[in-house]
């Protein structure tokens, strides 16, 4: 029996080939590509990591660590130390759900004390012109350096707080001054499990250290 | 129509100057309209999409004009847009590898030179009835068309819009930003504006070679009545 003539099983095969060929080369370049991708990526991560974090002596990207949120996404610390080794900030990823369009995401770094030193907005999909200046307005994104629970009014002017709503977008600020607001609050209940996560990770990292050496 | 099969060099640049110009995707077809209003708010974020556009159209049609004689005509449609689209995956990851930062900003819209229909188009009505050199000149010339099209929207939405031009102030620091610009609207009013301008100099470019066969003409008359 035969369910093909000749004419089809040339073009079947013709196919075949075309797309064996092509899932070839996209192999071979996502292969070729996947290492400078990842370095690419942190790379970015890194030039906002330094802006949002204090000086410090250590790699924040290889000391980061994840700390599980109840009933959410876990969420990965970067912490700061200074020469002696102690911790003196965090930066973490804050997500505002409640953008304009859709979600907002933010860097921000904060002092043990609980004082923010900056924040960086590293994606979002705000309108050109009006809610991008979440991440164009420097003195805007200025306005959150060395703020705290205690010593700022969390809201825009409209609604009574400190940070400048932008002419045409109130709703863009509103979300992020809530975010970081959010952010802090989080922070200030996790301090100390954020300390113990860290000494345990800092423990597990040196016995692997240990057992890798005794095996080579 | 594009029925050239002699290879001679004024071929070649009519190849080229018909895609560029006279048949260029924006101005004479209206296509790619999508990346058009999208990615165009500035002149660079424009530049690049027009490169990355010209790179996945130079190595389609070179690709397609090679294999033309292989693929059944059945098939020529899927076999073509298999090609494209992994094309423009490469394209895609190459980006994203080596120029994270404007990779970020044209974002979906590097996947989506897929459905560009220009460069399906080109495939389907020159590369595949053409030979590999003429293909590779027509790519060039609609590749350079796009990206000078794109570059000149993205550079007048940004001067008007910001008052600026790749980044540096034009208009001076106290340029207040005109918003309908850089917004999709202001993509449509900019582009009349340029296609109205294209027309004006598509009229002139004709009266000026009607001017000059009449001339021709007339010296002809002369030597002859002489």
């Amino acid at each position: 029996m035969k369910f093909f003539d000749k004419e089809q099983q040339k073009i079947a095969f013709v196919l075949f080939v075309v797309g064996i060929i092509s899932a070839g080369v996209l192999g071979l370049v996502a292969q070729l590509t996947e290492a400078p991708i990842a370095q690419a990526q942190r790379d970015a991560l890194n030039k906002n990591l330094v802006q949002v974090l204090p000086e410090h002596a250590n790699d924040a990207y290889l000391d980061a660590f994840e700390l599980s949120m109840d009933g959410q996404e876990s969420v990965r610390f970067y912490p700061a130390k200074d020469k002696r080794g102690n911790i003196i900030a965090y930066a973490w990823q804050q997500i505002a759900p409640d953008g304009y369009s859709g979600t907002i995401r933010i860097l921000m770094g904060v002092r043990t004390s609980g004082e923010v030193v900056a924040i960086r907005v590293i994606d979002h999909r705000e309108t050109p012109g009006l809610g991008d200046g979440i991440t164009l307005n420097q003195p805007w994104l200025d306005s959150f350096q060395a703020t705290s629970l205690s010593n700022t009014k969390w809201a825009v002017k409209k609604d009574g707080g400190v940070f400048d709503q932008f002419t045409g977008a109130t709703i863009t600020p509103r979300s992020v001054v809530k975010a970081v607001r959010n952010g802090l609050i989080m922070f200030a209940e996790r301090q100390d499990v954020l300390r113990k996560t860290y000494r345990e990770k800092q423990r597990n990292d040196e016995n692997k250290k240990a057992s890798d050496g005794g095996q080579s | 129509m594009n029925q050239l099969s002699t290879d001679t060099e004024v071929v070649k640049q009519e190849v080229f100057t018909n895609g560029f110009w006279y048949n260029n995707a924006i101005f004479a077809q209206l296509l790619g309209m999508c990346p058009l209003l999208g990615v165009t708010t500035s002149a660079e974020n424009g530049f690049w999409m027009g490169l990355a556009t010209l790179m996945v159209l130079v190595f389609s049609n070179l690709i397609v004009s090679v294999v033309r004689s292989y693929i059944p005509k059945e098939v020529r449609i899927p076999a073509y847009i298999i090609i494209i689209a992994s094309l423009v995956t490469v394209v895609d990851l190459l980006m994203n590898a080596w120029m994270h930062d404007m990779y970020l900003v044209l974002g979906l819209f590097i996947p989506l030179i897929v459905v560009n229909c220009a460069i399906l188009g080109r495939a389907e009505a020159f590369a595949s009835k053409n030979s590999v050199s003429n293909s590779l000149v027509d790519a060039l010339g609609m590749g350079l068309g796009f990206t000078f099209a794109l570059l000149l929207l993205g550079g007048a939405r940004e001067l008007f819009g910001q008052g600026k031009l790749f980044g540096f102030e034009i208009f001076g620091a106290d340029y207040p930003d005109v918003l309908m610009f850089i917004l999709p609207p202001g993509a449509f009013i900019a582009l009349g504006f340029i296609l109205a301008g294209v027309n004006i100099v598509n009229k002139r470019l004709k009266q000026r070679k009607e001017a000059m066969a009449l001339q021709m003409q007339q010296t002809e008359n002369i030597a002859v009545n002489g």
